[in-house]
């Protein structure tokens, strides 16, 4: 059975100066949350930020995006989504798997106005010298709960990458989409 | 065309770009550039508006968007400022508030019974009788109209976009761009800030000096170097309209409010020019030196007829020379002064043929009948304070150009928190106790020679880095002497008519009539009197009120003070505060095959849901098949807003059975339990189906509105708790799907199910993890709508195809989806609860028949204190089931329950039931009437009273048969 992204049927939105919005919801990603999952992550072989709220590439090609001390997600934009049984027992002891594949969606923003763009739906200062690449802001964007995340992408451009409730997916990209229309 | 001055002249206007306007039906030729009112009186007109209250014809006053007396009408909205409104933009303008024409304002007689309407009249003369002031509000409202509202007029776009910056400089004049400058160069990312279409401020239209060459050059290259900065961003056309703690800015341009965030602030805001106080100086003709300087430098307008200056300080004296260099015929210069601080002045007034006046003033200005413009002045000479002597001279001159100094734009200052004080020695009011990180730069710092306003400049942003820590560089020297203000440019008339407020009509009399009655504070003089609260919030009236007010009361102007300020700066459009409007809105996964069915959708929460399938006129019909499909076959529904939290590890029982109020410690692995949550006070707040999947792993729903607040109890208590359990909120993880109905087993085994679905291997009440049509899922077997049935929760991604694969698979057993009307009828029909609908925020267990689901072999849960108090108290109501046959008036949800003529309760519930054949409901009802076979009186639409049957629950299915099939 295959998967379907909330953003299905979206496309992209492109425009000048790099602008580019697209979907990311059925890249893989998953996450660990617990006491030791630090620890376990870098049992792994995975890198780990050092502090909440940063994002670091990872030994596979992937990022690791902290949360909190206890909280990490990994993310493989160009990795598919398991059409298996999302994990639910502990991988180790006090370290519970996430749901984040499934909970929410993934939306990535790229191009040199990025930061404008967020700026008329987002009150933290996104510009390049107050977020710069690796910083991770849980916040609101159009009255929704957000996680922004400062990282290169595959091409190693700046990006921003957003991860919101899945439900609200749909709502949260009209309303970039609306944001973006200035500047294309 | 009108000729307009040569370069260079005219600054703001493309001379080969004209515009064809029109202002009240008139053609109106004009230039790129310009604004209504440059091109008005580019034409020869001055008269622009009625005043508000007696009528009085009107001109500009500032030519900077200052002034109420330029208002007019467009097509799209009133009360739009003449000398800021691009005509190009707004090539369509009228008069407003004018009965006839603006040359032939009926109205304009109120002018002649002006003695009648003194201040404060409205409430004097119109509240007795009793309740007669409601038949004169109509027609004094309709009188004091300002302007017609379009209301068919389309809304435009309109939004907010957030900005930040380490320094926010507000006003782009000689102190701001120096603060700028001087910011950017510490290393600042700055934002600059000014509402008119260039920089520059005073810069771009003002003389400094007798030879301005030098300063024409400074300032040119001051704003090439401004402009060019990588650090500093410019805003123009931009209105800083308030000041927030934190310095938080809400700054308007065009149709977008931008929210500053800066890290500190500096306020160079300048001053309001500030006119003299003499019989008819509203007359259109009669404006302040800056206006006439930027008729001339902005717009190349040179008006027609003499000119006379009527000076209060040196500055005005550069207006004169300025427009005799423009050509205009300058007639005189009048002095309030004894003599000029700069002896040069005269000398050049001289050298310019100029007619000198000193210690005088205008006394009288005379209206020309036809223009119903300025057309002449009377010159007298001052004897003493406020006292005028001998007539002295007069002049048929068509402008009188007019500067008694200037009052600090204070506003933002003292939105902040920052204080007045009135310096005796220079006239001027200063601003003392600013906040941390706000900065005061240039005239509104009471800086008035230009090398100080620069120096100032460099200053403020100085010591707005050393708040930010970004520089520890000392000040400048400064020294500032020059004398702007004249003590007391206020002449009183024995005719009045002598303007203190423009936009009120305010004259002496009316402020000191004021004191008179015993409004000596001068906040009580701006409520009695409306004086400052106009458009022109004080900006002129402010300084001559608070003079008047201090004279009147024999007090110090700065023991009078003025007003409050408060934002905003300048009347804002109501869509700018809305902006765009964000309404999130939650979709399930499975949202467009809804659509495609033919949904009919209704709000919960955030969330849309299918109300029923089918056109909404026949929503009846709808909802009683999709019933009576799951009462016989099978119907399936998407429940994906229901809540879901996870709770795993080795405490996780614990918590639940601390949480909840059933027990759950020896809940079995695979069994699903019902679970309510109860608040400290007792009141069932919220229920689900707590599932066991493991021996440390539960699986709890929750309603859809209440799942936020069950997740964030959940947390709040094991902070306390500190129990090894991870809570995890994965509403959005799972979608759920529910298939009901005699078929629902037949339904889910063709669809390729790895469960054993039978009653023995699956039992009612049962949950099992699997796949179904090779998707991994969670069953649960619950009864809400009281037929067999499958609760499926599976990854939302997966909840599309395995929607798609029930379908399609139920198709042979004529599968149904219904919506969430019908859903609440069979849980009616099967008198199952809805928390948040059939209880309220006083609602305890007993009262809704929940003891069942109270343990209290158990130490303690949540509430336990306080629901073990309720239960031992009398009972006060007692939710019942009712019917009634099907001829009887349908009790609505609200409708209430009476007994002998008391409230004794409510329906919260009220359906016709198609299974039933009857109407069913539940209600609140006295204790007394609570067993089955008692009637209740339910009040009905109209008053009517119903007996109601109260039935034993539930309506449908008493021995929970089908359910457990």
């Amino acid at each position: 059975m295959s998967l379907r992204s909330p953003l299905e049927g979206c496309g992209v939105i492109e425009g000048p100066r790099g602008l580019l919005l697209r979907d990311l919801s059925l890249a893989r990603r998953g996450g660990v949350r617990g006491a030791g999952a630090r620890e376990w992550l870098l049992s792994q072989g995975h890198t780990s930020p050092d502090a909440p709220n940063q994002i670091v590439a990872s030994s596979e090609s992937g990022f690791v995006m902290s949360l909190s001390h206890r909280e990490f997600w990994l993310l493989q934009p160009v990795g598919e989504a398991s059409t298996g049984r999302p994990a639910s027992e502990a991988v180790a002891s006090g370290v519970w798997p996430l749901y984040c594949q499934h909970s929410h969606a993934w939306l990535q923003l790229a191009g040199e106005p990025r930061a404008e763009v967020m700026a008329k739906l987002c009150g933290v200062d996104l510009s390049d010298a107050a977020f710069p690449l690796g910083s991770v802001a849980q916040t609101q964007a159009a009255r929704v709960s957000v996680i922004m995340a400062a990282h290169q992408d595959e091409n190693d451009q700046p990006v921003f990458s957003m991860f919101v409730d899945q439900s609200l997916a749909r709502y949260l990209w009209e309303a970039i989409e609306d944001a973006m229309a200035e500047f294309i | 065309m009108t000729d307009r001055l040569p370069l260079p002249f005219g600054s703001r206007i493309k001379r080969d770009a004209p515009v064809r306007a029109r202002f009240d039906g008139r053609e109106l030729p004009a230039l790129e550039g310009d604004t209504v009112a440059s091109a008005l009186v580019a034409s020869g007109q001055w008269v622009i508006s009625r005043s508000f209250k007696y009528h009085r014809p009107r001109g500009p006053l500032t030519m900077a968007g200052h002034d109420a007396n330029t208002l007019v009408q467009t097509p799209a909205a009133p009360n739009r400022l003449a000398d800021e409104l691009p005509i190009a933009e707004y090539p369509d303008t009228t008069a407003q508030n004018v009965s006839g024409s603006l040359m032939a304002d009926r109205n304009a007689i109120i002018d002649w019974f002006g003695r009648f309407l003194p201040v404060g009249f409205y409430y004097r003369a119109f509240y007795k009788p009793f309740g007669v002031w409601h038949w004169w509000e109509r027609m004094i409202r309709k009188a004091a109209g300002l302007g017609v509202a379009n209301l068919s007029a389309t809304p435009h776009y309109q939004d907010k976009q957030y900005l930040f910056c380490d320094v926010a400089v507000v006003g782009a004049g000689p102190a701001g761009l120096s603060a700028a400058l001087q910011a950017a160069e510490g290393g600042a990312s700055v934002l600059l800030i000014d509402e008119q279409p260039e920089l520059g401020g005073s810069l771009s239209y003002h003389r400094f000096a007798i030879d301005n060459e030098a300063v024409r050059s400074e300032a040119e290259t001051l704003i090439a170097s401004v402009a060019s900065h990588p650090r500093i961003k410019v805003l123009t056309h931009a209105l800083c309209n308030g000041w927030f703690t934190d310095h938080y800015l809400p700054v308007i341009q065009g149709d977008r409010m931008f929210k500053v965030r800066a890290k500190s602030c500096v306020l160079a805001t300048g001053s309001s020019e500030q006119h003299v106080v003499f019989r008819n100086n509203d007359l259109p003709g009669v404006v302040l030196c800056s206006a006439l300087e930027r008729l001339l430098n902005h717009y190349a307008v040179a008006p027609q007829g003499e000119l006379v200056v009527l000076a209060g300080n040196d500055q005005a004296w550069l207006t004169a020379f300025t427009a005799a260099e423009a050509g205009l015929s300058v007639a005189a210069v009048v002095d309030l002064r004894d003599a000029p601080e700069d002896g040069a002045l005269l000398a050049e007034a001289r050298a310019r043929g100029i007619t000198v006046h000193m210690a005088a003033t205008v006394y009288n200005a005379r209206r020309d009948s036809r223009s119903q413009s300025l057309c002449g002045i009377d010159i007298y000479q001052i004897d003493a304070q406020g006292e005028v002597g001998n007539l002295i001279a007069e002049y048929d001159c068509a402008v009188l150009a007019m500067s008694a100094g200037f009052m600090p734009a204070y506003q933002l200052a003292c939105q902040a928190g920052a204080k007045l004080d009135y310096d005796d020695d220079r006239a001027a009011f200063t601003l003392t106790g600013l906040p941390a990180g706000l900065l005061v730069a240039g005239s509104v710092n009471s800086m008035d020679s230009l090398d100080a306003v620069l120096v100032d400049g460099r200053n403020a942003a100085r010591a707005a880095l050393r708040c930010i820590d970004m520089t520890a560089d000392e000040d400048e020297p400064i020294i500032c002497a020059a004398q702007v203000n004249h003590p007391w440019p206020i002449f009183p008339h024995p005719k009045g008519r002598e303007f203190v407020d423009f936009d009120e009509d305010l004259q002496i009399k009316d402020i000191v009539n004021a004191t008179r009655l015993g409004y000596r504070d001068v906040q009580l003089v701006k409520r009695y009197s409306t004086v400052g609260m106009g458009p022109s919030q004080g900006r002129h009236s402010a300084l001559p009120t608070a003079r008047l007010v201090a004279q009147a009361t024999a007090r110090s102007v700065s023991e009078t003070g003025v007003t409050t300020a408060r934002p905003p700066v300048k009347p804002e459009a109501l869509g700018h505060i809305a902006g765009r409007r964000f309404h999130p809105h939650r979709h399930t996964a499975i949202a467009d095959r809804h659509d495609a069915a033919g949904a009919q959708w209704m709000p919960a929460g955030l969330w849309g849901r299918p109300a029923f399938y089918g056109e909404p006129n026949h929503k009846q019909r709808c909802v009683a098949e999709e019933v009576m499909a799951v009462r016989t076959g099978v119907g399936v529904i998407d429940v994906s807003t229901l809540g879901g939290i996870e709770l795993r590890g080795p405490d996780a029982a614990e918590f639940m059975n601390r949480f909840y109020t059933y027990g759950f410690l020896k809940q079995p692995v695979g069994r699903t339990r019902y679970a309510v949550l109860v608040s400290e006070q007792g009141v069932v707040i919220d229920d689900g189906v707590a599932a066991r999947l493991a021996e440390d792993h539960f699986y709890a729903t929750a309603t859809t509105g209440g799942v936020d607040r069950v997740y964030r109890e959940m947390l709040r208590w094991n902070a306390q708790w500190r129990l090894s359990v991870d809570i995890a909120n994965v509403t959005a993880a799972f979608s759920a799907i529910n298939i009901a109905g005699p078929d629902s087993r037949a339904v889910l085994e063709s669809l390729g199910c790895s469960i054993e679905l039978s009653a023995e291997a699956f039992p009612y009440l049962g949950c099992r993890e699997g796949d179904v049509a090779g998707i991994p899922s969670r069953l649960m077997r619950v009864g809400f709508v009281g037929e067999l049935g499958y609760e499926l929760h599976v990854p939302s991604l997966f909840a599309a195809g395995l929607w798609d694969a029930i379908i399609e698979a139920g198709a042979q057993w004529h599968i149904k989806p219904f919506g969430v009307e019908a859903q609440r009828l069979l849980r009616l029909e099967k008198g199952h609860i809805i928390v948040g609908q059939d209880t309220d925020g006083m609602t305890h267990p007993g009262e809704v028949g929940l003891d069942w689901a109270m343990n209290r072999t158990k130490t303690d849960f949540v509430g336990r204190r306080s629901v073990d108090i309720l239960a031992a108290s009398a009972p006060i109501r007692q939710l019942v089931g009712f019917s009634l046959d099907l001829t009887a008036p349908k009790p609505l949800e609200g409708h209430l329950v009476i007994k002998d003529g008391d409230i004794v309760g409510n329906v919260t519930s009220c359906e016709i039931s198609p299974t039933l054949n009857q109407i069913i409901g539940l209600a609140y009802a006295h204790p007394d009437d609570a067993n089955p076979g008692d009637h209740i009186a339910i009040r009905t639409e109209g008053g009517a009273l119903v007996q109601a049957r109260v039935e034993a629950l539930p309506f449908y299915d008493p021995g929970n048969a089908r359910q457990a099939l």
